[in-house]
């Protein structure tokens, strides 16, 4: 999980990620943006969210909380 | 039951004794065709990576003398050496088909080289390796034979996020009409099958990551609805078998209308 932050910075096309970040303010927060991000976190992480949910996160910090959840389930 | 004579005469789509191989065989389109073509009579090779898939099929195959093997299509170089063995194993195979295949969505400024290559490796690369494979003499059925492609609707509409699904389909059309003119004089037919969004277990798992807005528009973009695997299978053994005979470099559009607005 150490690399997350970074992966999800890639895929928003952002220098740094910190977990206070607004997902919806996010120059690249689209549907196509959702869809790799559940993409990467099913292939790295083993977590498969659905957009319904990745777009009910607000911050960064929430996102990352939920996969961690989901792998300790 | 009845002996009922199912010559190429009484029944076109006879395929009695025709060995066909096909790819992506242990799930959604791949097997509903290796079911048909069982019941059509033909003989099976399935092959796939999925091991306990193809254990899972035998149980769908009608008649007798199919074979199965679990073999990694991205090992593109070994394709032809590979599909030797095969028809040393079991006899010369008359028809291929590639419906093995790698979705992806991606919007064009993730699409990197390693991303979009491995999609073009399956879907695209190793339907040419597979030609390759066919066409030699210890391979192919001396009487002729048939390859279908299972490409997409992709190949022909544009959708945001589908650039490298869209560029490796529409490169199999490309593949099969000049593999259907060099090809045709040993009796080789070559031809593609554009299914619209069919309802496999490829597409659950896409689906799944929907929202409800999402799944509607894509159901709702079908005037018949979305497709079943067995629609896609009778397209392609009406290619393989000898209603086809006279179709090559053709692209048929299985799509319940979707190209059609």
């Amino acid at each position: 999980m150490e690399h997350i932050y970074a992966q999800l910075a890639e895929i928003l096309e952002l220098e740094q990620l910190t977990a206070d970040v607004v997902l919806a303010e996010c120059e690249y927060w689209d549907s196509l943006t959702v869809l790799s991000i559940i993409a990467m976190l099913g292939a790295s992480y083993g977590v498969h969210l659905t957009a319904t949910e990745v777009r009910g996160m607000t911050s960064a910090g929430d996102l990352v909380a939920a996969v961690q959840h989901r792998r300790e389930q | 039951m009845s002996a009922v004579s199912e010559t190429a005469f009484d029944n076109p789509l006879s395929l009695h004794a025709r060995r066909i191989l096909v790819t992506g065989a242990a799930s959604g389109i791949g097997r509903a065709t290796c079911t048909l073509l069982s019941q059509l009579r033909a003989r099976v090779v399935a092959v796939d990576v999925d091991e306990a898939g193809l254990e899972g099929l035998q149980k769908d195959l009608a008649g007798e003398g199919h074979a199965r093997s679990c073999f990694d299509l991205e090992d593109v170089e070994r394709i032809p050496t590979w599909m030797t063995e095969v028809a040393l194993a079991g006899g010369p195979i008359f028809g291929v088909v590639h419906a093995a295949g790698l979705p992806c969505v991606r919007p064009l400024r993730l699409l990197t080289p390693e991303v979009y290559r491995k999609v073009l490796l399956l879907n695209t690369e190793a339907a040419l390796a597979l030609a390759r494979g066919f066409q030699k003499k210890a391979v192919g059925d001396p009487r002729g034979g048939s390859i279908v492609f299972i490409s997409s609707v992709m190949a022909l509409v544009g959708a945001p996020g589908a650039a490298a699904y869209s560029l490796s389909k529409a490169a199999l059309h490309g593949l099969a009409r000049s593999l259907a003119v060099e090809l045709a004089p040993v009796k080789i037919r070559v031809n593609c099958i554009a299914p619209g969004f069919v309802r496999t277990p490829m597409f659950e798992r896409m689906a799944a990551q929907w929202d409800n807005v999402e799944l509607n528009r894509v159901e709702q973009a079908h005037p018949l609805g979305l497709g079943a695997p067995a629609d896609v299978a009778n397209g392609v053994v009406f290619l393989l078998a000898d209603t086809g005979r006279w179709i090559t470099g053709s692209v048929l559009t299985l799509d319940g209308g979707y190209s059609a607005q």
